[in-house]
């Protein structure tokens, strides 16, 4: 058997602790919820401590792919099990450690089929991790899969507003990609006469000819972009984000939004990056209308949760525009996002959900003078959404500001405007957090409690994480730069 | 000893005879059911000792190698996973229960016959054999007059694509002056650019087509899934389709890649994908969704078969082995929900997640598998079908099957909703599962999941299989 592993596994051992946790829940009797929750606790905490160290442990000096693990799996076909860690996924195996988590502890007060909801969650966020580990396209396209298909019986049984339609329209929407995805990898592994499914032996420039590159692209960037909720393809994300419960909505929006921009980074970019620059100025068109759709159509709700959902189509605006600009910092500022704005909605969506909870209302007239009901979650909020805006000290200001930089250099004039309706998002925020937090107190809701501290405990972890890379960006930027450098002098110009 | 080379085929007569003979005693369920399951369960272990033997018989007309030997251990195993599921045979009147294991045990050594026939004749008549056992099987139902309505059409299609099949290989025999598959094969690539060895070749294949339900053959399959008990179906929804997809990987493998006839294939596995899928959207009763479900899935194993390449058969066996495991998962729980021997309503499965959490989840893997989604052996059957195709360019074809791929989702997610999501009018009691029918259910989980994830030992044997054939 063909094998290569440098050192010990812990790239596979974070999926294992996923991949154990779920049988053990599955052995638990059902009645024993606080247990399945504690045992959720537990291997999410193993497969957090897992990432950081893989991502502390990183040589940057060295740079390139390590930690990895490659296992012949399917010989006739050129399937591998390749792991690898590089600058590019390391940010985001970290922000699903935090964010899967946070979200076990988000959901402690959850009442009802407590056992199938982490079980489910611990196979979307076992799909996740995969993902974004894997240097191999069939196993990268199996983990996409099996990252997705849990949302639907997440969202459709434990949901809120419309959650069976949205539950099948995000569902059908992002198999849809899928369904795009699938051909493309073939057709690469095919088309390339290799007859492999790795992606660094596909990454070799001269493997594909242009024009190839320039068809794989459009595959993956329709197929991976509804996913990542691009502009026109978006119109499942705001209605999934609010019928999902809480913890599904910060894995979802978090993390799994993030799966689909690192699906166009990591095949698109990566195997076809002459179609990359083919198609790049129809990215930064999209983007950038998606960037001022999502902040002039949340404007207009009234719903909290709409407000956020819009903030997230925007933001992952930002992530593509960041990507189309064929320069370093564009990418560098890309992946900056995805981590920034994974934990930043993972954080609006956890403090909404905690009001949600107690008020039953996420409608912005009906709430109002939360801020002296409950000091510290509306806290939360409005830090997370102060880091929405993109106010210095937080992670999310270094990314955008990377990103605009690059922007305003290739495409001045979508630049303009992309800065223009950040101002804008400014208001936008501002204006909800106003409402809600300030001004006329609902009387309904005096008596209601504030966050515990074991409920609180989660909120304060992400708002830690945001401020350390916002106050420290270099710990992940240098990171990011380590993988960004080499991939773009390896470009063929 | 050469006798012993057909050991399965003479084991499954005598299993027939002892039920022949069982049924003119006075009836006794337990005994029969009892007898029924060891001599299956002692059939998987005589046809898999015989794996490796290899032969020919009777003028070469009849030859034992891997890739029969292979489908008769498949053939087996759904045998003794259906009779596993006959504990509740409610469906039939009790007196019938022996005639119900004889039909099957003649039907299963008819399919076996099948796939060890290499000459038209004996293929014909191990065919009929295998044929006229579910003509019997199908109206044996009791009460309501569906099964009698669902035998005719069978019956009445049956023998009209039998005269079709016989009129082709009439044409095959006049242009080729030879029945044997061999010598068709040496001579059938420079021939098939005359109409009569093309025509021949095509409605020769049409008997196959018949029982996969692919269209324009399709009719029987709603009316019979539904038609029939639920234990019978599950046998021609599993036992059937994987022999049909052995026996067009023969008939098809003969022609050496003609492109000609790829491109008939191509139209027809297109329309019969497009044509189950969409139809199914709307069914309410889950057998019958199934019998369209499974219209499409015999375009998507015959997109494997068209791409004439040895990947390609590979993987329509491959496929036959993921069919065989996700229906039966399917049909395991409509058998337990519908104890009671009734047609089971997608919304009748309200409710299963409560009253039986293991058939829920195996209700989950077996439709997602069916569906298409991984870690499962539906997937990476699909997966390694589009791959085939793919090396032979058909870029388009796949990308029209992964767009029904998604479409398909929408029913097999309704079914999903109806386990995990909805709730029954009135509490119903959760259902008990038995010792053994535990242990089938979540292994059957472990086949789906673990033949998806490591496919590696079963493509190679499906490459194997192959091999033997070409």
């Amino acid at each position: 058997m063909n094998m290569e592993f440098s050192g010990f596994p812990y790239l596979s051992a974070i999926l294992l602790s996923c991949v154990v946790g779920l049988l053990v829940i599955l052995f638990i009797p059902r009645e024993r919820e606080t247990l399945v929750k504690w045992v959720s606790l537990a291997f999410s905490g193993v497969a957090l401590a897992l990432s950081i160290y893989v991502y502390c442990a990183y040589d940057r000096t060295h740079g390139g792919l390590q930690f990895v693990e490659k296992l012949l799996w399917v010989e006739p076909l050129g399937i591998h099990y390749f792991n690898g860690a590089d600058g590019f996924n390391l940010p985001l195996i970290l922000l699903t450690g935090i964010v899967h988590f946070t979200g076990v502890l988000t959901m402690w007060e959850l009442r009802g089929r407590v056992k199938e909801f982490f079980a489910f969650v611990f196979v979307l966020v076992l799909g996740v991790f995969g993902f974004f580990m894997s240097m191999d396209l069939f196993f990268l396209f199996v983990w996409f899969d099996v990252s997705l298909f849990p949302m639907y019986p997440l969202i459709a049984i434990w949901g809120t507003t419309r959650k069976e339609y949205g539950a099948l329209k995000l569902f059908l929407h992002v198999l849809a990609g899928s369904a795009l995805v699938l051909p493309g990898i073939v057709y690469l592994a095919i088309a390339s006469g290799l007859h492999t499914f790795d992606i660094v032996a596909l990454m070799q420039p001269g493997v594909l000819t242009p024009g190839q590159q320039k068809f794989a692209f459009f595959l993956f960037y329709i197929g991976f972009g509804i996913l990542a909720g691009v502009w026109p393809f978006h119109t499942w994300s705001p209605v999934g984000h609010v019928a999902a419960p809480t913890s599904v909505s910060m894995i979802h929006a978090g993390v799994l939004m993030k799966v689909g921009a690192f699906g166009i980074l990591r095949v698109g970019i990566f195997l076809c990056p002459i179609g990359w620059e083919f198609w790049s100025p129809v990215m930064a068109v999209l983007a950038t209308i998606g960037i001022i759709y999502g902040i002039f159509v949340g404007l207009t709700q009234t719903d909290l949760k709409y407000v956020v959902a819009f903030s997230s189509v925007s933001h992952m605006g930002i992530v593509g525009l960041g990507l189309s600009t064929v320069t370093a910092e564009g990418l560098n500022g890309a992946v900056f996002q995805m981590f920034a704005h994974g934990i930043m909605t993972a954080l609006l969506f956890s403090s909404l959900g905690y009001i949600y909870d107690k008020t039953h209302t996420k409608l912005i007239p009906d709430l109002g003078g939360m801020s002296k009901v409950m000091p510290l979650a509306s806290g939360y909020f409005i830090v997370a959404a102060l880091a929405g805006m993109g106010v210095p000290g937080f992670a999310s200001f270094w990314a955008e500001v990377t990103v605009f930089v690059s922007a305003l250099k290739v495409y001045p004039a979508l630049g303009v405007l992309a800065i223009g309706a950040m101002v804008l998002s400014a208001l936008y925020m501002l204006r909800v957090v106003q409402r809600t937090f300030y001004g006329q107190r609902n009387e309904r809701y005096v008596q209601l409690p504030d966050l515990s501290f074991s409920l609180g405990l989660p909120r304060m972890i992400l708002v830690v994480v945001m401020a350390l890379f916002g106050l420290f960006p270099g710990l992940m930027l240098d990171l990011i730069q380590t993988a960004v450098i080499p991939f773009m002098n390896g470009l063929p110009r | 000893m050469k006798w012993l080379i057909l050991g399965p085929e003479i084991y499954f007569l005598t299993v027939a005879v002892i039920f022949l003979i069982l049924s003119m005693t006075r009836h006794n369920r337990r005994r029969d059911f009892s007898a029924a399951v060891f001599l299956a369960g002692l059939g998987v272990a005589v046809t898999l000792a015989t794996i490796r033997l290899e032969g020919s018989l009777v003028y070469g007309a009849y030859r034992v190698d891997l890739f029969s030997q292979v489908f008769k251990g498949l053939l087996s195993i759904g045998f003794f996973l259906v009779v596993c599921l006959c504990s509740n045979l409610n469906g039939i009147e009790e007196k019938r229960h022996p005639e119900v294991y004889l039909l099957l045990a003649t039907c299963t050594l008819g399919m076996m016959l099948l796939v060890s026939s290499v000459e038209l004749l004996t293929l014909y008549v191990a065919l009929e054999l295998s044929s006229y056992s579910l003509y019997a099987l199908v109206p044996l139902r009791s009460g309501g007059g569906q099964q009698t309505e669902a035998a005719i059409k069978y019956f009445l299609i049956g023998i009209a694509t039998s005269a079709l099949m016989l009129f082709g290989m009439a044409s095959l025999f006049g242009a080729a002056q030879t029945t044997y598959i061999a010598e068709l094969a040496r001579k059938l690539p420079g021939l098939l650019n005359t109409p009569m060895a093309f025509i021949g070749l095509l409605l020769t294949l049409c008997g196959f087509f018949f029982k996969l339900a692919l269209f324009p053959f399709h009719v029987w399959a709603p009316s019979v899934y539904q038609g029939a008990a639920n234990q019978v179906t599950a046998f021609v929804a599993t036992a059937t389709k994987v022999t049909a997809m052995a026996m067009l990987v023969r008939l098809v493998s003969m022609s050496h890649g003609s492109t000609s006839l790829a491109h008939v294939l191509i139209a027809l596995a297109i329309i019969s994908m497009t044509y189950g899928n969409l139809v199914a959207l709307v069914q309410k009763d889950f057998k019958r969704l199934l019998a369209y479900s499974a219209i499409a899935h015999a375009g998507y194993s015959l997109i494997g078969i068209l791409s004439m390449n040895p990947t390609g058969y590979a993987a329509a066996v491959f496929y036959a082995f993921a069919y065989l495991a996700m229906t039966f998962t399917c049909f395991l729980v409509v058998v337990k929900v519908a104890s009671d021997g009734r047609d089971l309503a997608i919304v009748q499965l309200a409710g299963l997640h409560r009253r039986s959490p293991l058939l829920a989840m195996a209700l989950l893997v077996g439709v997602f598998s069916l569906g298409g989604i991984p870690p499962t052996m539906g997937f990476t059957g699909k997966f390694l079908v589009f791959n085939a195709a793919m090396e032979r360019g058909y870029f388009l074809l796949v990308l029209i099957a992964m767009i029904n791929v998604v479409v398909s989702l929408y029913y097999y997610v309704q079914v999903v909703k109806a386990a995990f999501l909805l709730e029954p009018d009135e509490e119903l009691p959760s259902i008990k599962l038995s010792v053994s029918t535990t242990i089938l259910t979540a292994l059957m989980i472990v086949v789906i999941v673990v033949g998806g994830l490591f496919p590696r030992y079963l493509f190679q044997l499906a490459t194997a299989t192959v091999k033997a054939l070409l």
